[in-house]
């Protein structure tokens, strides 16, 4: 059984397409790069997945089941916006994780958050923007989920910080769980990634294996979609 | 340290590339344990998966094996690295001897240039 | 994982609105104080200014409970906060459960705050005395008992303006179907379905009319309003406002488990 299975899905908003007849299969133990330009319907389709869009059509199954309470309980998804409640505490937010996650791992989310030299007694509305989007980046990545789906985790950050949310992923994702990473910046993350899927206009005009893919190409993956998504 | 990639090249290729320099030069010498696929992913900052492929081929080659439960050791077979030694030696000098050829100087030449800097 | 969603929920209203409890029982106190002081001019502008601080934290209190009912429903099921909410491994009925106990804990807390102020700021033994007696020169002549007539009263206001909090839940929910100008639809929805329900306890009073003279009555204007049906009405009103905010509610809870649409 696959991770996570799309059929046929596509979502419109109002008359606008944004995603047409997507089907997607992802296995276990994979890193996969969901890579398209902007607007092209990555955050269309991961938060369909997570349940923040209703599709109009198509089916959406995690571990063979539609997503509901399970999908949730096994996926970790730092989205693209900062999320948390500004009036909590850092600390207070840990608590709410640990209190509705099962597999939310406490102490290495503490130890995380040392490592970046945050307070845990600061409240997010004092904190820059960059520094709330890393404590999203440690709350998910502290949860031994199955699938963790993260939306442009590199966007608008220094090479510095790039390095840090790479390792940062590379070093907790859990054992044999399954990363799905949406970005543009592809040559940036490229050399972390199992698979790739291309999606243009709504559509994924390409899924395979990274390195057969460069076998065939004879070239990185960034060229390729460079090539690929000429104007 | 910091481990370069040529996104060009199968990641798994140029992973494999620094593993063999690691056993030629005696990083991990016959008979060592070797960090678990995780810990060595940690290191060069990879994918697990492709790191276990990198590794995976070394297996295949005899150069490395895994016991069970104890994770992956470096062969006792030490003629094995020594040939891998010789092997990567005699690939570099040709590689040198295709470069000079390239500028017109033959291989009585070329050893010249060596023994000089060698000096 | 209703009572850890409760938890949360109820954390962040009481965090909110504490201070203006706080406040409003202040100034209560300060109104009785100056009040009870000898009253020079300048007592008596202070004690002024008082009274009005006072009603105006205890409209604040209705208003703020009402509106942030509101904004925290839509906040968190349909704004940026609905990325956590939505991702939580608990159920739709759950998490509109939960802010619908929120809000009727905090109404009636509300409306606690205010009858507390209001003792505090105006009670006096002879005051007491003509309010028990204004409400015996009513309640005698509808054959009630004060007390039953009091909370009877209480029950009805405290269910209509609960029902419009509803309605406005509905609203919203209906309203960000629409992929534009969701707050305007929100607001007309929650104006629509209002009238709805409002519309509904009338015709619902009307059919029991239909099999109760004395209710029936009362929507004839020539016929005075005898006394019966006025109790009558009463225990109605409170039976149907309660079934209204019941279907409400799980029209609110089909309309979320049918899916959301955040931005």
């Amino acid at each position: 059984m696959e991770l996570l299975e799309i059929k046929d899905l596509t979502k419109s908003y109002d008359k606008k397409i944004a995603l047409n007849n997507i089907n997607i299969k992802i296995e276990s133990g994979k890193i996969v790069g969901l890579l398209g330009q902007n607007g092209a319907g990555k955050t269309t389709l991961i938060k369909l997945i997570n349940d923040l869009l209703t599709p109009d059509k198509g089916e959406i199954l995690v571990n063979g089941k539609k997503v509901g309470i399970e999908s949730k309980k096994i996926i970790a998804y730092l989205p693209e916006k900062t999320y948390l409640n500004k009036q909590m505490k850092v600390v207070e937010v840990l608590e709410y994780f640990k209190d509705f996650y099962d597999d939310f791992d406490l102490e290495k989310a503490k130890k995380l958050l040392l490592d970046l030299n945050l307070d845990i007694n600061q409240k997010l509305s004092t904190m820059s923007k960059g520094m709330q989007e890393k404590v999203q980046l440690v709350l998910v990545m502290s949860r031994n989920a199955d699938l963790y789906i993260l939306d442009e985790p590199l966007g608008g950050v220094d090479p510095a910080t790039r390095d840090y949310i790479l390792d940062t992923i590379l070093s907790n994702f859990k054992e044999n769980a399954s990363v799905i990473i949406s970005t543009h910046l592809i040559s940036d993350i490229e050399r972390i990634l199992d698979e790739i899927i291309f999606i243009k206009d709504g559509s994924v005009i390409l899924q395979s294996d990274a390195d057969s893919l460069r076998n065939k190409e004879h070239s990185s993956i960034d060229e390729i979609f460079r090539r690929m998504f000429k104007c | 340290m910091d481990f370069v990639f040529d996104n060009n090249i199968p990641i798994y290729i140029q992973l494999l590339e620094y593993l063999k320099i690691y056993l030629i030069s005696g990083t991990f010498k016959a008979g060592d344990k070797l960090p678990s696929v995780r810990e060595f992913a940690n290191i060069f900052k990879v994918n697990p998966n492709t790191m276990q492929k990198a590794l995976g081929e070394l297996e295949d080659m005899k150069l490395i094996y895994t016991e069970r439960t104890n994770g992956k050791y470096v062969t006792e077979d030490e003629e094995l690295i020594k040939k891998l030694k010789d092997d990567y030696a005699i690939t570099l000098a040709k590689s040198y001897f295709q470069g000079m050829k390239r500028i017109g100087l033959g291989k009585a030449e070329s050893i010249k240039y060596l023994k000089e800097l060698g000096d | 994982m209703l009572k850890k969603l409760l938890k949360y929920d109820l954390k962040y209203m009481l965090k909110n609105m504490s201070v203006f409890y706080i406040l409003t029982i202040f100034f209560a106190l300060t109104t009785r104080l100056f009040f009870s002081l000898n009253q020079t001019i300048i007592i008596q502008v202070i004690s002024q200014i008082s009274v009005g601080i006072m009603y105006a934290l205890i409209a604040n209190t209705l208003i703020n409970t009402l509106m942030r009912s509101w904004l925290r429903f839509r906040d968190s099921i349909y704004k940026d906060e609905a990325y956590l909410t939505h991702t939580l491994p608990v159920s739709k009925n759950n998490i509109y459960d939960s802010k619908f106990i929120q809000t009727l804990v905090f109404f009636i807390a509300g409306f606690m705050v205010i009858i507390l102020a209001l003792f505090i700021a105006y009670y006096t033994k002879e005051r007491w005395q003509l309010l028990k007696e204004f409400i015996n020169t009513i309640t005698t002549g509808l054959d009630f008992k004060p007390v039953v007539f009091i909370s009877g009263f209480l029950a009805v206001v405290f269910l209509e303006l609960f029902n419009a909090i509803q309605c406005g839940f509905l609203g919203i929910i209906l309203g960000h179907k629409k992929y534009q100008n969701k707050t305007a639809f929100s607001v007309l929805f929650g104006f629509v379905v209002y009238l709805v329900s409002q519309s509904l306890v009338l015709a619902m009073s009307y059919v029991v009319g239909l099999f109760n003279e004395s209710i029936m009555n009362l929507f004839k204007f020539n016929y005075l309003v005898d006394t019966n049906a006025f109790k009558l009405l009463m225990i109605l009103a409170i039976i149907l406002y309660v079934v209204i905010i019941f279907i409400t509610s799980i029209i609110c809870k089909k309309e979320l488990n049918k899916g959301v649409n955040v931005e």
